[in-house]
């Protein structure tokens, strides 16, 4: 099963096609290069204003400060980086609409986008103005956020060749995690995380060939979920572990954790769709 | 050493770590630059890592640099948002080196005759050196300036070469995917000459297609 925007949009085809050939993409194409540094620059703004906003939610980063002075100094940031990355992602996009249309990567991206754009804008920003309590209207974002979330992860995993972009929202969440946890608990996660990783690198590098796909996939696929799990579970002890705090709980903390990781996976479906 | 022995040095060390590092006793072995280069995934999750590290390293520092510039945080002082975040913008850094080198690594004659690669370099030293500058001399007298809403001048232009240089080295990062300046190809002489095109496997070639 593919899910690109071609399987979905099936009638758009002839339109994509021309999209290239009339404004703005006819424009934008001979600058292409450029508007995708637009595009890159937009990215850093948005995700380092967005991590350092979530971090403080998470109760880490920068913690003098309370989230209501977070939000007042990153939220304008915050702004500025989604609006360059929708605007330079248009143009761009219609330069280059036949590629797009025909992969299963840009549908995770955009499902991505959506996602990042509700938990940012109905959870993360209210969350932080409000210093950590979360309104009934929040909590409604947070769900249809999170449940938007686990459909373009769904997507992403469905769109083949790109799939392997995954590793990087589990890479994020694992660095996540190692930051936030403390002493013991800490220890005991990372050197879990290191045996798994000595584990799989035994596993696909030792037990079996380099081209043996067909035991190498489900084997990086099972441990792929093992990492999953191991982080979760670690992320979810540390949440509940370290009670309400005078910034939120463990609620707010896994809408913090969530608000990140959707940036991490829309950028990384945006990057593998041009491998696959 | 004159210059052209220096750069011939260089070239025959990047040569044989293309092709006999790694490379088994057979002919046709792969060396280990080839292996990485060709490799389904594992080239692809460097380059993508690279590319991710962005958010953490450039938008840390630029949230450092805005500071300074008097820009967001005005009521935080200087030396709290540094202690607080740089340890962050530190291990985006160090993720986009290890990343960087293993994706020279994987490619390296080709980046070696690239004329955004020499230029990036170029804007990561300038960039290492406002660093240096900054901390061996400008955050020498910080306690007269740690709280200020707007810092003084020194402080804000080593704040906006910083901006500068990232957003170059950023960029040029990017052009290094684009061939149209790749040695073998019609160029201007300037850049066959700073590339070292005549050099590389395509040679270098002038506008008038004349190979040089």
């Amino acid at each position: 099963m593919t899910m690109a925007p071609q399987d979905f949009f099936p009638h758009l085809a002839d339109w994509v096609a021309a999209l290239d050939d009339v404004f703005p993409g006819k424009q934008v194409k001979p600058y292409f290069a450029q508007f995708e540094v637009g595009h890159l620059l937009s990215l850093a703004v948005l995700g380092g204003s967005s991590i350092l906003l979530n971090l403080r939610l998470l109760g880490v980063g920068l913690t003098d400060e309370t989230p209501r002075e977070m939000h007042r100094s990153l939220s304008v940031w915050v702004h500025i980086g989604l609006f360059g990355i929708l605007l330079t992602g248009v143009l761009i996009g219609s330069a280059n609409a036949e590629r797009l249309y025909t992969s299963g990567a840009f549908s995770a991206k955009m499902v991505g986008l959506l996602a990042g754009v509700i938990l940012t804008y109905g959870v993360a920003l209210p969350a932080s103005r409000n210093d950590g309590t979360l309104s009934s209207a929040s909590r409604v974002a947070a769900v249809v956020g999170l449940a938007t979330f686990a459909l373009a992860i769904w997507v992403f995993l469905a769109a083949k060749l790109s799939n392997p972009g995954l590793w990087h929202v589990i890479f994020a969440a694992g660095l996540i995690v190692a930051y936030a946890t403390r002493g013991l608990t800490r220890i005991v996660y990372l050197s879990g995380a290191a045996l798994m990783i000595v584990a799989q690198q035994i596993m696909t590098h030792v037990v079996f060939k380099a081209d043996d796909y067909a035991n190498l996939d489900p084997t990086n696929i099972a441990f792929a979920w093992g990492f999953v799990a191991w982080i979760l579970g670690a992320a979810t002890l540390h949440a509940v572990a370290s009670g309400r705090g005078p910034h939120g709980g463990a609620f707010i903390k896994t809408m913090a954790f969530a608000a990140i990781l959707v940036w991490v996976m829309t950028a990384a479906a945006g990057r593998w769709l041009a491998f696959a | 050493m004159v210059r052209g022995e220096a750069t011939q040095l260089i070239r025959d060390f990047l040569v044989w770590m293309a092709t006999e590092v790694g490379k088994g006793p057979g002919e046709y072995d792969p060396s280990w630059t080839d292996l990485l280069a060709s490799s389904l995934n594992f080239w692809g999750l460097l380059e993508a890592t690279h590319v991710l590290s962005l958010m953490l390293f450039a938008g840390t520092i630029f949230i450092v640099d805005l500071r300074m510039l008097g820009a967001t945080f005005k009521r935080t002082p200087i030396s709290v948002l540094s202690d607080r975040v740089l340890p962050l913008t530190i291990f985006g850094l160090v993720l986009m080196i290890a990343t960087g080198v293993a994706l020279f690594y994987a490619k390296p004659l080709l980046y070696y005759h690239n004329i955004w690669f020499r230029l990036k370099l170029v804007f990561l030293v300038i960039a290492a050196i406002n660093i240096m500058i900054f901390h061996f001399r400008v955050q020498r007298n910080i306690v007269d300036w740690d709280t200020m809403e707007r810092p003084p001048t020194k402080v804000r232009m080593s704040a906006m070469i910083s901006i500068l240089s990232w957003i170059l080295v950023i960029t040029c990062g990017r052009f290094i995917a684009y061939d149209w300046y790749n040695c073998g190809k019609a160029l201007p002489d300037w850049a066959n000459t700073l590339q070292e095109c005549k050099t590389s496997e395509t040679g270098a070639v002038n506008l008038k297609g004349m190979p040089l």
